[in-house]
């Protein structure tokens, strides 16, 4: 039944790919069953495994019984469909674009599922491939670098991460469930503290934390929109996955390193936030926009270490888990936008764009929904999130001050820095006097539109009623 | 009987004047030729064990089915050398290894 | 009155919502439409509130379900502080809401316009009926929204988009030390609902300085106290019923209906005498600055907005001077009189087509007789002329002052002088002497959709005070509204109300073509707002921010990109370079270097296995 998931967008980029069927309908297609049967996943089962086949040690099994895959199952599939039916494919590149959204779409749909920790490593490494490719071929500006930079640094991560993973694996067997159980039956994971070191840095690179950021900005900011969409939104939220999945198994493993962490998330989201200030172009600052809000969930995530359990802290796992969400869903609307304004308008410079609003209201209304929402207003998904996270901080804290409080400190200023830039974009890019590039705008068309209101919507209802996330969660 | 060690010095001299034949020569015929030699010095101190390995005057087979395999690769790679010794002369005119060096570069 | 159950406070909460949806996304083909449903359901609150007066408590729906045990909540409190700041909300919202029938009428974007004003509604009710104080956390950020639309309503204008965003970021300041501030409280309390707040014993009284003052920093962002002040006069850039609204009457209080009420649930004597002493310094320190920058501005919304900071002072003062029915009290009074101010003064921008400087104006009083008496009134009750509302909770906060700490009761007395300095040289300037400019000589009076509220404000401005309708506006203390005494503080008040009509009188009296004061280095500086806003934007923002952003990116692109991570590669390569040489490309290398090796594995083989 879960295979279906990951297999619909396979075989409909086989389709695509190899037997020539019309790209756009056959995506679409595609998309739109798979939310469709991810809802009623989510809807009709508590916990459903589906084990498909089994190779010595290494079973390929699917499961959603855990709170966080359900909400990365959520975020995967509402972003594949937004971003399949809002992307406009240059002439002669259909297939490619399609097929990248739903190549990413299957691979993340697959490592968030997997129980077994090697096909959900494979599954992540699957999904990088349409990243690399397609920034090499479409992306922006210097795309040859951007690309070569990618694949370095996210082979590297990867080759780190898959050694970490074999160490754990190697002793406590090859699946999540495996090794909870190793470590519920009270025996000891050997070399834990270096298995930590090694995730946090594999997991770390991915998920753009601070001194393994560098790719991520010039990426975004290159990537063709489905990539940027996909990869920001989804993909990217793999990382925290892990570290999530993981924090219960070998919190020992990361308590050495939490300082450490506390430190560097709050370089994301102090330094990245001031390099975002200084951008001078939409994509490089959404890029490191979205860099610098990682950091937030890193704190969720070092506060859930500093607790010990994930019952210990519920903000932390619970906020964590809601901002991935938000964050995924407002930050792929925002990359669909500047999509759509640089097809407006021919570039992205900040300070050549101006007056947009006043040609398409309709855009800059979307385009301030989205923008608040990486704010954190609230009414919208990250509002509940990032609350929640900075809440988590100070849980059980009686008002002392140790590090996690003043990393929480440090954070808050983050969505003043945020503000900044977020609504310096909005003045220069929509309000004010009408430029000259802004004046060739035309209305978006219709299946853009589609696209950027059923974000909206997503953010709104989940802004209104976290609940329907947190439900998920079973304590 | 002629001992074991005579079979192997010959074996050994012959195997050294191939091996230098192939580090020496440039033109790349001789030099497949030299490997040739190489692969019959092998043989020939495997027929010499095999036979002074022997008990109650039969030899140890295993020697003997070795350099049989032997003599049957040699074959394939003879036929496939060649072809590749005739494609490359084809693509570049020349069989000398001083030009064969494009992967320098 | 009438008796409503309290279950009508959701609708009271939602219903604005409801209509700021429907007008936003089914209305803006229809404006006038829009702006009428607006006015309904704000005349529906209007009614419910008043239905709503003297009930008492709460209900609760879990929105953020965090454990078994802890949920945050949206929901309601009613009690007298919340019912009467909701009749002051809804009321003048509902003038406002009718005058702007009038003032937006030709407008192209009306419906937007008044779907703004409805989530202004909505999010300013949910702050006043708040249970709890991440509600009103969530609520204030809502009217930080409403406040930024509607300042940039006129968007396309340049300076309407800045000031929108002016105040979005400096309020956003703000909020940095409020949320502190709540999760510190959080901390120590273990609790988010105002009712079962209190500080345990035996508690660091640094660690409640600290929240008291972090909290404190949300007020210095939404009642723009200095240093966060400098929004305020730059949100006049929205529409003038706006201003009257929302930065003038009520959004704006919002800080300091915010402080009184943690005030009331955590009890005056858990305020520790150093957070005291830092708020009512602050609301000193503004109320006097704003006061005399008021003195030297031309524009008539910017008079106003600086009379609204300066009052806004005296309202945080008396916060801090622990006198929080004091400061409740002056609210309450000054919301009716300020809008009544704000309405009129866009009454005369109207009439005369658009122009708000007061040197363009004069000789206003024969042609628009309805306004002008009612622009007195409000001016009447603003500098506390006897018998009015201004006057009673002025003399609440001076006699505060007087008995806690005199040296800010002659800070108020000073900043009561020159508000009847500025205000008298208003009306001189623009009701009296001659007609300055074309469009004054052909002012009108306005229409009556707008006179209409112009005088039920005047009305209320005056009466306000008294105890028929502020009798139990605030809780504690032993509050009695309408009463002062024949003692220091009411001479002093008569002195300073006297000495700054006969001062105005002098200066401004007879038709003046230009300020007489205007020229020398000290108004010129108080006309530049004592350069605290030269000194944001060219020192902080430019400055300090913009330089240590370019500092950054710089580092993050040349150290950690380029040199670190840039560096381990062209290492890498350096390293490449060297290997390469081996590679000769020569195969007569490669076979000696193989045969070498080969002999290596066999003597090894041979000498070193077993």
């Amino acid at each position: 039944m879960l295979i279906w998931l990951v297999l619909i967008p396979l075989i409909a980029a086989v389709l695509i790919g190899l037997c020539k069927a019309p790209a756009r309908p056959t995506a679409l297609l595609s998309a739109t069953l798979t939310l469709a049967l991810g809802i009623w996943a989510m809807v009709s089962y508590d916990c459903c495994t589906d084990c498909w086949s089994s190779i010595h040690g290494m079973d390929l099994q699917l499961t959603l019984g855990n709170a966080l895959s359900k909400v990365m199952l959520l975020l995967t599939i509402l972003v594949t469909f937004a971003t399949v039916l809002g992307t406009n494919a240059p002439k002669g590149a259909e297939a490619s674009w399609y097929n990248s959204a739903l190549l990413i779409s299957a691979g993340a749909t697959g490592a968030f599922l997997s129980d077994n920790i090697i096909s959900f490593f494979a599954f992540h490494e699957l999904a990088l491939i349409p990243t690399f490719v397609m920034i090499g071929l479409y992306g922006r500006g210097d795309r040859r670098t951007t690309a070569w930079r990618v694949t370095l640094y996210l082979g590297l991560a990867s080759m780190v991460l898959l050694t970490a993973l074999l160490m754990v694996g190697s002793q406590a067997g090859y699946s999540f469930s495996s090794i909870a159980d190793y470590v519920k039956s009270g025996q000891q994971i050997q070399n834990a503290e270096l298995i930590g070191c090694l995730l946090l840095v594999g997991f770390g690179t991915l998920i753009s934390l601070f001194p393994f950021h560098s790719w991520a900005a010039p990426a975004y900011a290159s990537a063709p929109t489905p990539v940027a969409m996909m990869h920001a939104g989804v993909l990217k939220k793999f990382g925290l996955y892990g570290l999530f999945m993981f924090q219960p198994m070998l919190n020992s493993a990361f308590l050495p390193w939490n300082e450490i962490l506390l430190v560097l998330l709050v370089c994301n989201v102090i330094f990245v936030g001031y390099v975002t200030v200084n951008q001078k172009r939409l994509d490089l600052m959404l890029g490191n926009s979205s860099v610098m809000h990682m950091g937030y969930i890193f704190l969720a995530f070092a506060a859930l270490v500093a607790a010990g359990n994930p019952e210990a802290n519920a903000w932390a796992i619970k906020g964590g888990a809601l901002l991935m969400l938000a964050h995924g869903l407002s930050i792929a609307l925002l990359f669909l936008l500047c999509g759509q304004v640089e097809k407006q308008t021919g570039t992205l410079e900040i300070n050549s764009l101006g007056g947009l609003g006043t040609k398409l209201p309709r855009m800059a209304f979307v385009f301030g929904l989205a923008g608040m929402a990486s704010v954190g207003l609230p009414g919208l998904a990250n509002f509940p999130g990032e609350f929640m996270v900075f809440f988590s901080g100070f849980a059980g804290s009686k008002a002392c001050f140790g590090p996690v409080q003043i990393a929480t400190v440090c954070c808050l200023w983050g969505l003043v820095i945020g503000a900044v830039y977020m609504l310096r974009a909005y003045r220069n890019i929509f309000q004010g006097d009408l430029s000259k590039a802004s004046d060739y705008a035309t209305e978006l068309a219709p299946h853009e539109r589609a696209a950027n209101y059923f974000l909206v919507l997503t953010l709104v209802v989940f802004g209104f009623c976290p609940q329907l996330v947190l439900q998920f969660f079973t304590f | 009987m002629i001992p074991l060690t005579h079979y192997l010095i010959l074996s050994g001299i012959l195997f050294s004047i191939g091996l230098l034949g192939v580090i020496v020569r440039r033109d790349i015929i001789v030099i497949f030729m030299c490997l040739e030699m190489m692969l019959s010095a092998a043989n020939l101190s495997l027929i010499a064990f095999s036979r002074a390995q022997g008990i109650a005057g039969l030899p140890n087979y295993d020697g003997q089915a070795l350099s049989i395999f032997i003599l049957a690769i040699a074959a394939a790679e003879v036929a496939i050398g060649l072809a590749l010794i005739v494609s490359l002369y084809r693509a570049r005119r020349s069989v000398s290894t001083k030009d064969l060096n494009v992967l320098h570069d | 009155m009438f008796d409503i159950d309290i279950q009508y406070a959701w609708l009271l909460l939602f219903l604005p919502l409801a209509t700021a949806a429907f007008n936003w996304f089914c209305l803006t083909k229809r404006p006038n439409v829009a702006a009428l449903t607006s006015t309904l359901s704000c005349l529906v609150t209007l009614v419910l509130s008043i239905g709503l007066i003297d009930k008492s408590g709460a209900d609760n729906i879990s929105w953020l379900t965090i454990s078994d045990n802890f949920s945050i909540n949206i929901g309601f409190m009613l009690d007298s502080l919340s019912t009467r700041m909701m009749l002051v909300v809804t009321g003048i919202g509902f003038l406002v809401h009718v005058f702007s029938l009038g003032y937006m009428a030709d407008d192209e974007a009306k419906a937007r316009y008044f779907a703004c004003l409805s989530i202004f509604m909505f999010s300013m009710t949910g702050i006043v009926m708040a249970s709890n104080i991440a509600m009103t956390f969530i609520f204030w950020e809502l009217v930080g929204l409403s406040s930024y639309l509607l300042i940039g309503h006129w968007y396309s204008k340049a300076s309407a988009a800045d000031a929108a965003k002016k105040a979005f970021i400096t309020n956003r300041v703000g909020d940095f030390g409020f949320l502190l501030g709540i999760l510190l409280l959080w901390a120590l309390t273990n609790t988010l609902d105002f009712s079962a707040m209190s500080i345990p014993a035996n508690t660091c009284e640094c660690l409640i300085n600290l929240t008291i003052l972090c909290l404190f920093c949300g007020a210095v962002g939404k009642s723009a106290q200095f240093p966060l002040h400098v929004w305020l006069p730059d949100a006049m850039e929205g529409p003038t019923p706006v201003s009257a609204l929302i930065h003038a009457a009520t959004m704006v209080a919002a800080g300091v209906y915010m402080m009184v009420r943690v005030q009331f649930s955590l009890g005056e004597a858990a305020f520790p005498e150093f957070s005291a002493d830092v708020i009512a310094t602050i609301g000193a320190i503004t109320a006097i600055i704003a006061a005399l920058m008021a003195t030297q501005q031309d524009d008539i919304k910017r008079v106003l907005a600086y009379s609204t900071l300066s009052q806004l002072g005296y309202m945080v003062m008396a916060l801090g001077l622990l006198a929080g029915e004091a400061a409740m009290f002056h609210l309450f009074t000054h919301a009716w009189f300020k809008a009544l101010l704000f309405l009129g003064a866009g009454a005369i921008i109207i009439a005369c087509h658009h122009e708000q400087d007061i040197w363009k104006m004069g000789g206003l009083f024969k042609r628009m007789k309805i306004t002008s008496v009612t622009f007195m009134l409000g001016t009447a009750a603003l500098i506390a002329i006897p018998g009015t509302s201004g006057f009673f909770s002025k003399e609440a906060i001076l006699d505060a002052a007087l008995a806690k700490n005199p040296i800010f009761f002659w800070i108020g007395a000073g900043v009561a002088l020159l508000t009847t300095f500025y205000m008298m040289r208003v009306i001189f300037v623009v009701f009296f002497g001659k007609e300055r400019s074309h469009s004054s000589e052909h002012a009108q009076e306005v229409s009556s959709n707008m006179w209409v509220p112009l005088a039920i404000l005047a009305v209320l401005a005056v009466i306000s005070g008294y105890g028929f309708i502020a009798t139990d506006l605030v809780p504690f203390n032993d509050f009695k509204a309408a009463e002062f005494h024949l003692s220091l503080p009411f001479y002093v008040s008569m002195g300073t109300l006297v000495l700054g009509i006969i001062l105005a009188y002098i200066f401004y009296a007879g038709s003046p073509a230009s300020d007489k004061l205007s020229g020398n280095a000290i108004s010129k500086a108080f006309a530049n707002r004592l350069y605290i806003d030269r000194f944001y934007d060219n020192v902080l923002i430019r400055g300090v921010q913009g330089v240590l952003a370019a500092i950054i990116d710089f580092l993050d692109q040349f150290i950690i990109s380029g040199m670190i991570v840039g560096g381990i590669a062209r290492l890498v390569g350096f390293v490449g370079c060297l290997l390469r040489r081996i590679q000769s490309g020569n195969m007569t290398a490669y076979t000696v270097l193989f045969g070498i090796g080969m002999l290596l594995v066999i003597y090894f083989i041979v000498y070193y296995s077993c």
